[in-house]
Order: structure tokens, then sequence, then C-alpha cells
């Protein structure tokens, strides 16, 4: 079927895997799937800034569903997100600017392709080592104490960059913190965002824990709270410039919705460090589809 | 596994296949709705007003968002596959 915005034929049910495959892995794994969806669609022909644009518009509607869950739990910092907002508005204007400039030199294919398969495989490296971390720790039942101390090291150092304004954010427990880092996360993921067609989870979760110091529950919600906005902004942004295939986002949307809540079940009867090493190979397989494309390979 | 674990297996894993077949059918009839009703209308607006176009699509996708959302909730309630939370 001809999705004419776009000018690529492509079947829709083909579409709506892609969207149920990517729901279920969101639902199961609690990740926005964006870095996996946005391979799929390049692999099924779609042109790179089209894959930018429409994956922000259909991780728009998913993302309004899940922080209304997370919302009523009250795992979202609102102040946090907003502030970080603040920081992701200008970032997304940058990821724009630069997919304009590429589409105009004809490059955008291979250079987002080519960031898409070093940003999968740092994804897909981290989580293996962190789930085979996980598992020697689960057989030995202890923690080496070079790890524990290694990553509060690096947390400790980054909290204690002070550069004023310092601001307090009560919800996540957080007595002082400069505004600059908050702004600064919320930039790097707008600029993630709007270059990528991520929600920019993958990062902006690390760097609220680790960099920031808010509690892990609040981060995810406050994830979802940023993810909402920085993807409805970078949906407006790309579809005025032309890069949004409405059509697409909405079928894709229609499997992802039930894989949503079918990964999300699911994580009752599955669940461990040993599903995390399953999941690290997914990052691998989206590397690959990327450069099959890039190498020439035609589109499924 | 018990034979009363079994039967539980057998009636989720049943349930969710009607689920599956009910929801195909909706999915479906809505490809044919989304695409052959808005198709045009959305490409000529894409065409000729691309901030009317942005608008209509963020709109677009928060709407079915939440519909979606309601029925597949609907869905799984009533089959008796529960959600997370």
């Amino acid at each position: 079927m001809e999705f004419p915005i776009a000018g690529v034929t492509i079947n829709p049910v083909l579409l709506a895997g892609v969207g149920f495959l990517v729901g279920l892995l969101g639902g199961f794994f609690g990740v926005g799937g964006g870095f996996l969806a946005g391979p799929l669609m390049f692999w099924t022909g779609v042109p790179m800034n089209f894959v930018v644009g429409t994956d922000l518009a259909h991780m728009t509607g998913k993302s309004i569903v899940a922080l209304r869950r997370h919302r009523a739990l009250g795992h979202v910092d609102v102040k946090l997100g907003l502030l970080m907002v603040l920081g992701t508005i200008p970032g997304i204007e940058i990821g724009v600017l630069v997919i304009e400039a590429l589409k105009a030199s004809e490059a955008v294919d291979l250079v987002i392709g080519s960031i898409y398969v070093v940003i999968l495989l740092a994804i897909g490296t981290f989580t293996a080592i962190e789930s085979r971390r996980a598992l020697r720790m689960i057989a030995t039942e202890s923690m080496e104490i070079g790890e524990v101390l290694g990553f509060q090291g690096v947390a400790r150092r980054m909290r204690s960059i002070r550069i004023p304004p310092m601001i307090s954010l009560p919800a996540s427990g957080l007595k002082e913190v400069s505004l600059w880092s908050v702004l600064g996360v919320g930039l790097v993921t707008g600029v993630l965002a709007g270059m990528l067609g991520v929600g920019g989870g993958f990062l902006r979760m690390p760097l609220l824990v680790y960099f920031l110091g808010v509690p892990t529950h609040i981060a995810v919600g406050t994830d979802l709270f940023e993810i909402m906005f920085s993807a409805g902004y970078g949906t407006l942004a790309h579809a005025i410039n032309g890069n949004v295939d409405v059509l697409m986002a909405l079928v894709m949307h229609t499997g992802a919705a039930l894989g949503a809540q079918i990964g999300a079940v699911s994580t009752r009867y599955f669940a461990g460090p040993r599903i995390r090493l399953f999941f690290s190979v997914l990052p691998f397989v989206g590397a690959v589809v990327v450069l099959i494309r890039l190498l020439g390979g035609s589109p499924i | 596994m018990k034979d009363d674990d079994k039967r539980t297996f057998r009636r989720l894993a049943r349930n969710f296949l009607i689920e599956l077949l009910i929801y195909a059918a909706l999915v479906i009839g809505y490809f044919v709705i989304v695409l052959r009703v808005l198709g045009d209308p959305l490409s000529q607006l894409f065409e000729d007003n691309l901030v009317g176009y942005a608008v209509a699509s963020l709109g677009l996708v928060v709407a079915q968002g939440v519909v979606l959302d309601y029925v597949v909730t609907l869905l799984l309630d009533f089959f008796g596959l529960d959600r997370l939370d």
C-alpha cells in the first residue's frame, strides 16, 4: 500500500507488526523503543528524515498513555520535568536543523544511519555488560567493592559540580542541584530526539540517576513526562519541515498499543537479568539492519 | 505443572488468542478508515499547509493514543488478561 506523504509503498500489516514489536519491548523493558523502531522503519524502505519525524509522532501517543499510569502512581517530578523541557526544546531545534542540513546535502541516510549504528552498538554492549554483572552477583550473592565504589564515585563527582543558580527538587529528594545540570540533561537528550527520532530514555535515565541523583522510580516517571513533551514538540517541529508521515505513525501505533499492554503483563511471568541479556541482542540486530541498508541492501 | 495451573494457562492462552483476533479485526477496519478516508485529505494538507498538517498530526496521534489504550484495556479486562497496574 502506498503512503503518499513519505512516497513509499509498504504493507501496513508489516508496519503494525513493527509497532507491535516495539510496543512489546517497551512494555516489557520499560523503554520507549525508538532506538529499535527507527532501524526497522529504515529497513522497510522509509527515508531517514521520515523515520526520525514519524518515529517521534508514533511515540507521542504511547508516552501519554504510559505517563498517565506513572502520574497516578506519583512517580513524576513535575518541576524537574518542566525544567528539563526548557533544555529539550532548543535541543530538538538543533536536531531538526541538523536533519534539514543533511537533507539539503542528500546525506541524511548515511550520516544518521551511521550515528544509529554507533549508538545501537553502545547500548547493546552496555546492556550485555550490566546483565552479566547482575548474573554474576546473583551467582556469588555479593558485589565486588570496586563495582559499588566505582559507580558511587562517578556519581559523587558529577553531583559536586556547583554552578549557580542552585535549585531544590523536593519531589526527587534533592536539596541542591545546579539548574545548568538539569538544562544540560534536557539539551543533550533533546538533540538526540530531534536528530534520531528517539525518546532518549536510554541516555536520560542514567543521567537522571547518576548525574543528578534522582531516585530510579522517580526517574522512570519523569523520563516519560519529558518524552511526552520532547516527542510532541519534535513531532510538530519535524512535521512543519515535512518529515512526518502521520498515516504511517497511526498504523504503527495500532500494533504498539497492544504490544505495550502484553509486554507489561509479561513482566509478571518473565523477568530478571537473563531476559536483559537477551534484550542486549536487540540493539545489535538494529545495528545490523541499518548497516545492511547503508551498504546498499534492498528494503524488505 | 499442576492440573489447575495447566487449566489456568490454557484458559489464558485461549482468551489471549480470542483477544488478538478481535483486535486484528478492529485494526483491519481501522486501516480502511485511516488509509482510505484520511489518506487523501491529509496528503492534500501536507502539500498545501504544513503548519496545519503538523497540528492535525499531533492531534491525531494524541487522540488515537487515548482511544486505543481504552480499547485494549477493555479487551484485556473483558478476557481476564490482567494489566500490570
